[in-house]
């Protein structure tokens, strides 16, 4: 999973906690879903999350979380924005594999070496998640004073988002001291090695401009003239990417961070060849909640004041829908501007004093304003998980569900369990093997040919760039994975009858997934005089426990030694191999016992 | 030779000139006469002794014998105050003679019934006569009273047998064996002989002749560690997923079944994960690259994901800002986890509609691309289970895995909120560990989400949850490279030795 590092003491900055210990921190964090993994290098938290509230990627978000955890924030926040005055045009000349763009100017940042790091932090982070590595979207954020846009309209400042030649025009990017066209940025520049792949397919590829000249090359690197630094007062926030959705969102996280450190918000437009926008988009979200739902879906009997309760201590606002006529219009809060600094109000569980005697909350439903920085909240059920925490999850009395069902095995995993019985009890050591193995030890090290007759010869269905040159394909049959554990047990006493009745695959055209997956009863003996007979002796014994039918007639396969070998038919069908193991497939398994052995598909048995 | 050791102490005891008792050999052995009778008659099967028996009479007084040892026969004493009385000489009256003779009760009537058998002189007309010839001193029974009663013997003869019918005294027989050595035996005993284990092993020959009531049983030192021995067994991780599904069973789950190797449709689309979500695209994922792709697809079922994935579910629902491709989702590969089985399920596909209530589980394979290690397989079982009904809480999803949990010895389950993209809400379980109190992760769970049930047919609750049979294998077995349990690189030793689950 991964991790966030914020430091603890601008954590207590900005909650305004100062009297937090490292350790009460580290469990109300925990509370949050945010769990302390150690200390980084700078005496930071490290913290892994769950890949939900991407808000919380900075020590901005998570600090905007715990205030309202601690109840000293309640409801919607949501910053104001001055308007625009810079503008970002989009060219026709776009790469269409990446046409959007969105943007921001934040002004009056003071930015201390922690605040910097944390808006770096926040920008990787934020690509790594949402961003999809910025194949989905990218964000560079610039020195304002450094841009200059021509005033294209009315006197307002414009940047273009354009595609360009590979080989066209220079600029330096950041970490370097080079003038590099893009496509020498692909080749030279370390960061541009490493994310040469998303645009190197490119006709065109993107980059933005000002007066000036190219300034930016997204998704790869930013030009070292608008490089961010402590000194800088004005921001330039752009972002692209795949989608408008994903970028917008990325913005506004991006905007709540810079704005809880003090800094102003200004609208940018972004003009498309046939439409125009304004961003960043800060309006809330709503969604129909229906009282009915969070009361069965959490366990418990809510009134209707509690959960606008529990909405407001999640950062949410909840109000009666309009449609349904409560007759009580006390409760209906809308969403607030700032509640920071009201008074702090009674928490309202057992408080009755609102609950209109008589009227029912069947029908009752809210309507809860899901603030701008949120990216979960996919539908209503989202809403409820958030209240259910604000609730404590924990203090929920767990019931053990009246519901009556019978329970039974699947016939196969029967099948299987009764085979194995009856091999252990003719003192066979059961094995569980991988189903994964490579095509020298399933079929070389046997001697056996793929795709030829013999028993375990099928097609193998194979993995795709394995991760392990040792595990490239399903194995189609056990007795690779049972001579492999008796190479590793040379050491070990013998007798060592060993059976496995386990997986094998192979591929098959008639199914539906193009691979045959069956179960194999496999077994092999090694001792001192072991030979054929102690192998027919036992499926001979497993095919009277079954009551099938076995007859063994001679047959030739290439890991057993020629006049030893024979088909196992059972009911009249050829189902598998019995026989003594060919000495030259002992020796390539390092061993100095004969070994016989037989294997089967278990389907014969039923 | 080797014999066993109570047939060597005998034959060394032994004589080959004099058959010696069996009670002298008991002496001289220090064996009790029961073994020495039982280890020479084994000698003498073996011709190696000859066991002589002969009957031995005992005569011992019996208490009226000894009294008259003491006291004088009554018929003596008769005879001697008859003789005071001058009966020698002229008839005395009977009372005048007893009453000085001083013989009381039954001995008057045994004085009489003997006095004149043994001629000491007659009784007649209630007159006694005394011979003056008679001589008391030589009474053959007297004398051979005194004599017994000195630990003489007696002869067999007339004056045994009157003292046995006077019941003055008994005769017991006893059967006396004594051995010699033979020959050979002694011919063995200069060629040596050995102390041989005693009888061990109990044969068909032993019981049907009758003679394991004679033999002597070696004793075995019974504190001693025996061989080792290897049996069929098990396998201890299979032996933990059969009591798993022993739990489940009995909680009223039904086993599902299905490809390992999968559309990435079953695996994820209908999970609701986002094409683009990293766990998709991710390197631990085993894509096939042969097959590449599954036949078909129910195609509504289709339609139907797709719309949940690029428009949501529900009048507020809202899809993913991702791309949704029908190529991608037939991609084939290994399951990463066995909830595709569930979504097979889920949709009707596998087994057709299934009607709420309903309960199901699997303890199968999935597979993650992921690094070897101790704690980390390639392959391994999850657990997987889920609970259909109306209206289900969150309070029946901790209800139910408590109680699972409880099963294993794991109790105070804490549940954690976490996020998943296919359940909401979603929580991580965690739990004690019995022996070493550590918070260890122990599942993950939750409520599936409306955007995957309503594409799957589904309209009430579901609720899932899902952890690694090794974890709990390890917890229960103390295993602590998990290396040793699964795969081919399996130590039969550790094997061998491994506590049995049950």
């Amino acid at each position: 999973m991964p991790t966030v590092d914020i430091d603890p003491d601008e954590l207590r900055e900005l909650t305004g906690h100062e009297e937090k210990s490292d350790e009460e921190l580290q469990e109300e964090l925990f509370g949050l879903g945010l769990e302390f993994e150690g200390w980084t290098e700078d005496d930071e938290f490290e913290l892994e999350f769950a890949p939900d509230r991407l808000d919380r990627l900075s020590v901005e978000g998570v600090a905007r979380s715990m205030r309202y955890q601690y109840g000293d924030a309640r409801g919607v926040h949501v910053p104001s924005t001055n308007s625009a005055e810079w503008t970002i045009e989009v060219d026709e000349s776009v790469p269409d594999e990446r046409p959007y763009v969105t943007g921001a100017v934040i002004r009056d940042v003071d930015l201390d070496e922690d605040g910097l790091d944390s808006l770096i932090q926040l920008q990787e982070k934020l690509h790594a998640t949402m961003g999809r590595k910025r194949a989905k979207g990218a964000i560079g954020i610039h020195d304002l004073t450094m841009l200059k846009g021509s005033p294209a309209t009315e006197g307002n400042p414009t940047i273009r988002y354009v595609g360009v030649e590979p080989d066209g025009d220079r600029f330096v990017p950041l970490d370097s001291d080079a003038e590099l066209t893009p496509a020498e940025v692909l080749e030279e520049h370390q960061t541009g090695r490493e994310y040469a792949g998303l645009v190197s397919e490119y006709e065109r590829y993107p980059a933005i401009y000002d007066d000036v000249g190219l300034f930016s090359f997204p998704p790869v690197i930013n030009g070292r003239r608008t490089e961010v630094s402590t000194d800088s007062r004005d921001l330039f926030v752009e972002m692209t990417g795949t989608d408008q959705w994903t970028i917008d969102k990325m913005l506004n996280i991006v905007c709540y961070a810079l704005a809880a450190r003090g800094a102003t918000l200004e609208d940018v437009r972004v003009e498309y060849p046939d439409s125009e926008l304004v961003r960043p988009d800060l309006s809330t979200k709503t969604k129909r909640v229906a009282h009915d739902r969070i009361e069965t879906l959490l366990g418990i009997d809510l009134d209707p004041d509690e959960v606008i309760d529990l909405a407001e201590r999640s950062g949410l606002a909840a109000t009666r829908s309009e449609n349904e006529a409560t007759g009580d219009d006390g409760s209906s809060i809308t969403p607030l501007e700032d509640r920071d600094g009201l008074e702090e109000r009674d928490s309202p569980t057992g408080s009755d004093e609102s609950k209109a005697e008589g009227v029912s909350t069947d029908d009752l439903v809210y309507e809860v304003a899901i603030p701008p920085y949120r990216v979960d909240v996919l539908h209503p059920l989202d809403v409820i998980d958030d209240l259910g925490r604000a609730y404590g999850f924990n203090d929920l009395e767990p019931r053990y569900p009246e519901v009556g069902t019978v329970g039974g095995r699947h016939e196969r995993s029967r099948l299987e369990r009764a085979a194995r019985t009856q091999l252990v009890g003719l003192g066979f050591e059961d094995m569980l093997n991988f189903h994964m193995i490579d095509e020298g030890q399933n079929y070389e090290r046997l001697g056996v040919e793929p795709g030829t007759d013999a028993y375990g010869a099928g097609e193998p269905a194979t993995i795709k760039e394995p991760y392990s040159e040792d595990y490239t394909m399903l194995r189609t049959w056990c007795l690779p994975s049972l001579l492999q554990v008796l190479e590793n047990n040379t050491h070990r006493a013998y007798p060592q009858h060993l059976s496995e009745v386990g997986f094998a695959a192979e591929l098959d055209e008639t199914e539906n997934t193009g691979v045959g997956e069956g179960r194999h009863v496999g077994a092999v003996l090694a001792s001192h005089g072991s030979g054929y007979e102690d192998a027919k002796a036992r499926l001979q014994a497993l095919a009277r426990d079954f009551d099938v039918e076995l007859e063994t007639p001679a047959t030739e396969h290439p890991t057993f030694i020629p006049g030893r070998a024979a088909d196992v038919v059972i009911d009249g069908e050829v189902v598998g191999v019995v026989g003594e193991i060919h000495p030259k497939v002992l020796v390539e398994h390092d061993l100095e016992v004969p070994v016989a052995a037989f294997e089967f598909d278990i389907e014969a048995l039923r | 030779m080797q014999l066993p050791e109570s047939q060597v102490a005998v034959l060394e005891a032994a004589n080959a000139d004099e058959a010696t008792p069996v009670d002298a050999l008991a002496a001289a052995t220090d064996l009790p006469p029961e073994t020495v009778t039982g280890a020479a008659f084994e000698l003498e099967e073996q011709g190696l002794v000859a066991v002589t028996e002969r009957v031995d009479e005992t005569i011992s007084l019996t208490d009226e014998g000894r009294t008259y040892v003491e006291d004088g026969l009554p018929e003596v004493r008769l005879y001697e105050a008859a003789l005071e009385a001058g009966a020698d000489a002229d008839p005395v009256p009977m009372g005048q003679v007893i009453g000085s003779s001083g013989l009381e009760g039954a001995e008057v009537d045994i004085a009489l019934s003997n006095y004149a058998r043994k001629g000491y002189g007659s009784i007649d007309s209630g007159e006694i006569m005394a011979d003056p010839d008679a001589d008391p001193a030589a009474d053959p029974e007297a004398n051979a009273l005194e004599s017994l009663a000195d630990g003489g013997t007696l002869e067999a003869g007339d004056v045994l047998d009157q003292l046995e019918r006077r019941g003055l005294a008994e005769v017991a027989e006893s059967t006396i064996r004594e051995v010699e050595l033979t020959e050979q035996g002694v011919t063995e005993l200069m060629a040596g002989v050995e102390t041989a284990e005693t009888v061990g092993q109990v044969t068909p020959e032993l019981l049907t002749s009758g003679d394991w009531q004679d033999v002597e049983f070696a004793e075995y030192n019974v504190e001693a560690d025996a061989e080792t021995v290897e049996g069929g067994r098990v396998h201890v991780l299979r032996e933990m997923s059969e009591r798993v599904k022993d739990v489940l069973v009995g909680m009223g789950f039904e086993e599902m079944d299905g490809p390992h190797a999968d559309a990435d449709f079953w695996i994820n689309d209908c999970l609701f994960m986002p094409q683009d979500h990293p766990a998709r695209t991710h390197w631990d994922r085993f894509a096939l690259e042969q097959p590449t792709h599954i036949d078909e697809l129910p195609e509504d079922l289709v339609e139907r994901v797709e719309r949940a994935h690029r428009e949501g579910v529900g009048e507020d629902g809202e899809g993913y800002h991702s791309p949704w491709d029908e190529d991608f989702a037939r991609a084939l590969a290994l399951r990463g986890h066995t909830t595709s089985l569930s979504t097979r399920y889920l949709s009707g596909e596998e087994i057709g509609e299934i009607e709420p209530p309903a309960r199901y589980f699997s303890v199968e394979k999935a597979y993650r691309n992921d690094t070897l290690d101790a704690t980390h397989l390639l392959e391994f079982y999850q657990i997987e289970g889920w609970v259909m009904a109306e209206d289900l809480s969150v309070r029946d999803l901790m209800g139910t895995f408590e109680e699972f949990y409880a099963q294993f010895g794991i109790e105070d389950i804490q549940f954690k909120p976490h996020y998943n993209p296919y359940t909401e809400p979603s929580f991580e379980l965690f739990g004690t560990h019995p022996t070493t109190g550590e918070l260890i992760e122990i599942g993950n769970s939750g409520i599936f989400r409306e955007e995957m049930l309503e594409p799957l047919g589904v309209d009430c609750d579901v609720m899932a949850w899902g952890l690694a049979l090794e974890r709990l294998a390890m917890l229960a077995t103390g295993a602590e490279d998990i290396r040793d349990l699964h795969g081919t690189l399996a130590d039969l030793e550790f094997l061998r030795n491994a506590e049995v689950t049950y």
